[in-house]
């Protein structure tokens, strides 16, 4: 099995006329932080879903770990995680509850002490027998950042992961991040909050009109919008 | 000439053979005397009915199973002409069933059955219509087509299960050496009819495609890198 | 890392469906109460025929109850995975597709059986029909397998339609012509229970209703995945 987390050769998608892709090449390293930066609708969203395997390409080829997640489904998605803004989040049943199921078909399966704690790392203690369909949209980023916790995955995927979030939400994602990359997990991040995702990777890729404008350190990212012919 | 239209001619050819032959030369039956020319039309298609959804069955398979865009053409093909011979099967049913038993539909359990089927195959043709994108559209075809298709059994299998008011499984071993010759030659005019309605639907669905197909977009600029 | 079995995670699906079930208990009257509604109308339609007409009918209209209420609550199944992409979190966990509709069709298995102590006792009232202990064994095993026959094919056709329009339409269109063979079978079936079966025929029937079952638990299981995954 390969160690490079994600290989793009030729990626293309199209939804009815509209190409959100085309002419993906791209290889992450292990260990690296990388930002997918780019407008709305330049197809950061998309391609993540193409390597979460939710997706199907047009055209070209993709490799997570060295296998296609369309085919080798199962092994690519247990050593990659989404995270989107959509929280995965059934109304009805409380945080503990959720945790208890994502848990159950993880493993190992933590018992609830665990999982209370857990609720607790993430300032949700208080809320674990609370239904979250009445979490705000930063309670329910923080569920979903725990159920990265439970999955403990080697490739992450984050899909606007400030999004939605206070102040203080937006430093625990910074953490978190910096505590994923000290372990050595590779973490894609898609986000427009470019100075604060920009400090936090090693490299960045900019989208635009669903193609590779630019690729390079993060630090010397361009903003977005800029003339990168006249650089 | 395209090779499909060979289908047309020959099954052409075979209908008009089998149904001149079965008009004229082979004889009225013993009990319901003229009026059972009429399954020389009726029991080929209810055959070749059978037959083409167990094609749609096999296609559909074959989509799930490679994702080609092809199979679902053809799938969709074999559904399409199956509703037609299915209509036209019930029609001739019909037509058979008034002055041999005095009634046009009796809830006789084949007739039944490929009434039954007729809907479900018309429901996948009505599916197909909410469905925007053209691979999802296929997938769902194909597991709806092959989830419908093992009640078509029951068509073949109707008349053994459960007394049945309809004509006993007409094969060559029951009929007169006279009746089975035309019998036979419609059951081949109307495969090949068949087969060339389902070829030439395929071709029509290909050439949309082609016509629809958007070439990806010309690599935007050099892209800088730092 | 392995994830835990095919049994174990149906299991927490099921978990999962019963609790959320439970909380929206109010839901589940409404359906009980529409397949009595259902019975009622029917009775109203056939009841001036007379008494032995409402008997005869007994069956079929109970049958075409549970069948009318089946689409309530096999549509509502699936919108909870709908809301916020929930289905599709259980599968990037990953979660295999055919735990998932076992799971689920275990819960409308359950759901469906559910109705029975409302519905069978209110056809024995309306359509004036008397069971005796033995006669409702048998009714509440051929319910047991006529609800599995319709939750099968119903789940994989519920998570099928649940992002089209006409949603609401296409399910019970796909649905119901599959369904004949239990239909009628369970017909025939509650029929001859309701006659005290003289001519002994109730086996074959059940057969007949335990062989959809099989057939179609084992397909769908397999059918699933391409329902829910758009990839695949």
């Amino acid at each position: 099995m390969s160690s490079t987390p994600l290989v793009c050769a030729g990626l293309g998608r199209r939804f009815g006329t509209k190409w959100a892709l085309a002419h993906i090449d791209l290889s992450v390293a292990p260990a690296s932080v990388t930002l997918l930066a780019g407008a709305n609708g330049s197809g950061k969203t998309t391609l993540l879903r193409i390597v979460a395997g939710l997706v199907r390409p047009t055209l070209g080829q993709v490799l997570v770990f060295g296998q296609d997640p369309r085919i080798a489904t199962s092994y690519c998605r247990q050593r990659s995680s989404l995270v989107s803004h959509r929280g995965f989040l059934y109304p009805g049943l409380t945080a503990l509850e959720t945790l208890r199921l994502w848990s159950s078909l993880l493993t190992p399966d933590n018992g609830d002490n665990e999982l209370l704690e857990l609720l607790g790392s993430v300032g949700l203690g208080d809320e674990a027998h609370s239904d979250t369909s009445r979490f705000s949209a930063g309670m329910r980023k923080r569920l979903t950042l725990l159920r990265v916790r439970l999955e403990n995955p080697d490739l992450v995927l984050l899909d606007e992961p400030f999004a939605a979030l206070d102040p203080a939400g937006q430093v625990l994602i910074e953490s978190w991040v910096g505590e994923l990359k000290a372990r050595g997990t590779t973490i894609i991040m898609a986000s427009h909050a470019i100075e604060r995702a920009k400090a936090l990777c090693d490299s960045a890729v900019l989208l635009e009109q669903g193609q590779i404008a630019w690729m390079g350190e993060a630090a010397k990212m361009p903003t977005p919008g800029t003339d990168l012919e006249a650089q | 000439m395209k090779k499909m239209h060979a289908f047309g001619l020959v099954g052409l050819a075979l209908i008009i053979v089998g149904s001149i032959y079965g008009l004229t030369a082979s004889p009225p039956e013993r009990h319901m005397g003229d009026v059972s020319r009429i399954l020389y039309v009726h029991v080929p298609t209810a055959w070749n009915c059978l037959l083409i959804y167990l094609f749609a069955f096999g296609f559909a398979i074959a989509s799930l199973w490679t994702g080609k865009q092809r199979w679902d053409i053809a799938t969709t093909a074999a559904i399409e002409t199956g509703v037609v011979l299915n209509i036209l099967l019930l029609g001739t049913g019909m037509i058979f069933a008034k002055p041999t038993w005095g009634i046009w539909w009796d809830w006789d359990v084949r007739l039944t059955t490929s009434l039954i089927a007729l809907i479900f195959y018309a429901a996948i043709l009505a599916l197909r219509t909410f469905i925007d994108d053209p691979n999802r559209r296929a997938t769902l075809t194909a597991v709806t087509c092959i989830i419908s298709f093992v009640d078509v059994p029951l068509i073949y299998f109707g008349v053994r299960w459960w007394r049945s008011l309809h004509q006993i499984q007409s094969s060559p071993e029951t009929m007169a050496e006279t009746m089975v010759f035309p019998m036979r030659v419609n059951a081949f005019a109307v495969l090949f009819i068949s087969i060339w309605f389902m070829l030439l639907r395929a071709r029509i669905e290909r050439s949309k495609l082609e016509s629809d197909e958007v070439v990806e977009p010309p690599v935007r600029r050099a892209m800088a890198t730092a | 890392m392995s994830r835990p079995g095919l049994a174990r995670q149906s299991l927490a699906i099921l978990g999962k469906d019963l609790a959320l079930e439970w909380r929206n208990r109010a839901r589940v009257v409404a359906v009980v109460l529409f397949g009595v509604l259902v019975l009622l109308l029917f009775s109203l339609a056939f009841g001036d025929k007379g008494t032995q007409v409402l008997q005869v009918t007994a069956g079929g209209c109970l049958v075409i109850a549970l069948f009318l209420s089946s689409t309530l609550s096999l549509q509502e199944s699936f919108r909870t995975e709908d809301h916020d992409d929930a289905l599709e979190g259980l599968l990037l966990l990953p979660t295999e597709p055919a735990s998932i509709f076992y799971g689920k069709a275990l819960a409308n298995t359950f759901f469906l059986v559910a109705l029975a102590p409302v519905l069978i006792p209110v056809t024995t009232l309306i359509y004036q029909v008397s069971l005796g202990p033995t006669q409702v064994l048998q009714i509440a095993g051929l319910w047991l397998a006529a609800a599995a026959g319709l939750a099968a094919p119903g789940t994989l056709y519920a998570g099928l339609t649940t992002r089209l329009k006409s949603q609401d339409v296409l399910m019970p269109l796909l649905l119901f012509p599959l369904e004949v063979p239990v239909l009628l079978a369970t017909v025939k079936a509650f029929g001859l229970v309701f006659d005290g079966d003289p001519m002994g025929q109730l086996s074959s029937w059940t057969q007949l209703i335990v062989a959809f079952d099989v057939i179609y638990w084992c397909l769908c299981g397999v059918l699933f995945r391409f329902v829910v995954e758009e990839a695949a």
